[in-house]
């Protein structure tokens, strides 16, 4: 109907819209380049005066970049490998085994998803820092820092995800029962059946999920600001370039911090422009919940 | 697209006459593995779900200032009569600003994805529209936050275009007045995408031929939305706001990047200040009670949530 004619108003409101969405990604990177006096001040200008990349270097003097990439790799890989396996192990066995119980903890599960995060911060981190044993804590928890003293710490609460649970139960149910009794009929036990038929026949969704599960962990930032401030040591990027806040004479700070940003954003920007159609999907998906 | 509420089983009744023993052995077996592969996620579940839920239920009805764990002293309902007392803050202006932030975010973002989904639909380089607006969502809440603080100063962006039309600067973030409806630009803002991109979904499931009928009849493109795009969108319309409330009410990671809460408690919402009396203040069990008392508004939300969608359900 009315795309017969042009829709200028249409285009006039999306592109605006993407404008007003693209701005502020670009005043990021332009206050990047700019040097010191130029950011802050009046009149704003958009352009830095000189494409000067001193931001980036003093981004990378302030702060101990490589360890805080580390760290944010590492946990956002154990996130994301232990939500995939674990997914796809509970939901395999939710989905297509028989076994007494079976309903109740689908519906544990499901009921999981009810719990807002916020709830868990503080017993989260009381746990892990009264952990019996670990950390130079007694038998009691006390005396030492508990299991804030590990990387491992960032990723714990995140191991395992109910709706990644949820989201693989239903995609196996509609695997044909016969395809993987056939396998059984042949002599493969349970794991090789998950293994080489149902976890090849899931992949487009175990895409998906890991990438809807890599984007939060790598962006997460509550949680491992409370591990980094018992534990310095473990400080993700977040965390690390929200600290140069404070660190920074006040006429550069700005455009450092924005460098930082820069910097801890490409490798999610990148994987999403990469794999947006799986990422979208997940996001549709999310309605399922 | 909502539904939890589908009935848990798979179907496929056990067939019932074929139990010889080597059946019920494989059956054994297959609770055995399944239970197997469940142990992880079950395991997790236990120390890092219901363990943590007992403990900070433990809590709120206790004093404790940290440290030794053999230092938490019950003191029954206080911390919740505590939060609600005369002079107590979290009333008014936190749950306040709670729901004021909650609010604003869907009020705003649903008006702006509606308006973006219903003009994508017409064109073309959906795809390209899409991963623009999308951007927002893959990107930290440190970045989102920072940027938009920086955007929001005497000499950032929003004043350089406000100035640029002649007009005065605002002091966003530092003026009382404005800092919460600031703040609540923002997470719109960030929000947007996701909600266009369920309204896309949802436009696409209106049948080309309501339109063409519609064409036939005369009707202009303003009476096309309200009686035909608007009332079929319903379902999703509903699911955006939903979400985005129960996200609204519990998010506070962008308030502290932007304001910690300031100027005064002009920002601070029950999540914030939940996680400030537990980590600045040291004050665990009102901290615990903040989180139940918030646990409490988003459940109901989520309940009546759950109701709509399953009336909804019954109706079709």
């Amino acid at each position: 109907m009315i795309r017969r004619r042009f829709p200028w108003l249409s285009y006039l409101v999306v592109v605006t819209g993407a404008v007003l969405t693209v701005v502020p990604f670009l005043d990021m990177v332009m206050t990047s380049f700019k040097g010191p006096g130029e950011s802050g001040t009046l009149p704003y200008r958009f352009l830095p005066e000189a494409f000067d990349l001193s931001n980036y270097r003093a981004a990378f003097d302030q702060l101990d970049l490589p360890v805080l990439f580390r760290n944010s790799v590492i946990a956002t890989a154990l996130i994301t490998g232990s939500v995939l396996l674990t997914s796809s192990l509970a939901g395999y066995a939710l989905a297509k085994l028989r076994f007494p119980g079976r309903d109740f903890i689908f519906r544990l599960v499901l009921s999981t998803m009810m719990f807002p995060p916020f709830l868990f911060f503080i017993p989260h981190f009381l746990i892990l820092v009264h952990w019996p044993l670990a950390g130079g804590n007694d038998l009691f928890g006390r005396g030492g820092a508990g299991l804030t003293v590990s990387i491992a710490a960032l990723a714990m609460p995140f191991l395992v995800n109910g709706f990644g649970i949820f989201l693989m139960r239903q995609f196996m149910v509609s695997i044909p029962d016969e395809v993987l009794e056939a396998a059984r009929i042949d002599g493969a036990g349970e794991f090789a059946v998950w293994w080489r038929i149902v976890v090849p026949q899931t992949k487009p969704v175990l895409v998906t999920l890991g990438l809807l599960t890599f984007v939060d962990a790598w962006n997460e930032y509550i949680w491992a600001l409370l591990v980094s401030t018992a534990n310095p040591d473990v400080m993700t990027l977040p965390v690390g370039i929200q600290l140069l806040q404070d660190y920074v004479d006040p006429t550069r700070t700005m455009p450092i911090v924005m460098a930082g940003l820069v910097l801890s954003i490409l490798p999610v920007l990148i994987l999403f422009l990469l794999l947006q159609k799986y990422y979208i999907r997940g996001v549709m998906l999310s309605g399922l919940k | 697209m909502v539904n939890t509420l589908a009935p848990v089983t798979t179907g496929r009744v056990a067939h019932g006459a074929a139990v010889d023993g080597r059946s019920r052995t494989r059956r054994r077996r297959q609770a055995v593995v399944a239970y197997l592969f469940l142990a992880p996620a079950l395991l997790f579940f236990a120390l890092f779900l219901i363990l943590p839920l007992g403990f900070a239920l433990l809590l709120s009805m206790s004093r404790w200032a940290g440290f030794d764990l053999g230092d938490i002293d019950p003191v029954g309902l206080d911390n919740f009569t505590g939060l609600f007392a005369d002079g107590s803050t979290f009333l008014a202006p936190i749950l306040t600003n709670t729901l004021l932030f909650a609010l604003g975010t869907v009020a705003l973002a649903l008006a702006g994805s509606v308006l973006v989904a219903t003009c994508i639909d017409k064109l073309r380089f959906q795809g390209l529209w899409r991963t623009l607006y999308f951007l927002p969502i893959v990107t930290t809440v440190v970045a989102v936050g920072n940027v938009w603080k920086y955007m929001y100063e005497p000499g950032g962006l929003v004043n350089g275009v406000l100035n640029a039309l002649g007009l005065g600067s605002v002091a966003f973030l530092q003026d009382p007045d404005t800092a919460l409806p600031s703040v609540v630009v923002v997470q719109a803002w960030a929000s947007v995408g996701s909600a266009i991109l369920i309204l896309t979904a949802g436009l696409k499931s209106v049948p080309e031929s309501y339109y063409e009928a519609a064409a036939l009849d005369g009707a202009g493109p303003v009476t096309v939305f309200w009686k035909i795009t608007l009332p079929l969108l319903r379902p999703s319309l509903l699911f955006v706001c939903i979400t985005q409330f129960l996200t609204g009410l519990q998010s506070f990671a962008l308030i502290i990047v932007m304001t910690k809460g300031g100027p005064g408690d002009a920002t601070d919402v029950a999540a914030l200040e939940m996680y400030r009396q537990a980590f600045s203040y040291g004050d665990w069990g009102t901290a615990s009670a903040a989180a139940f008392v918030l646990f409490v508004v988003v459940l109901g939300v989520t309940l009546v949530q759950l109701w709509i969608f399953r009336r909804k359900g019954e109706d079709a």
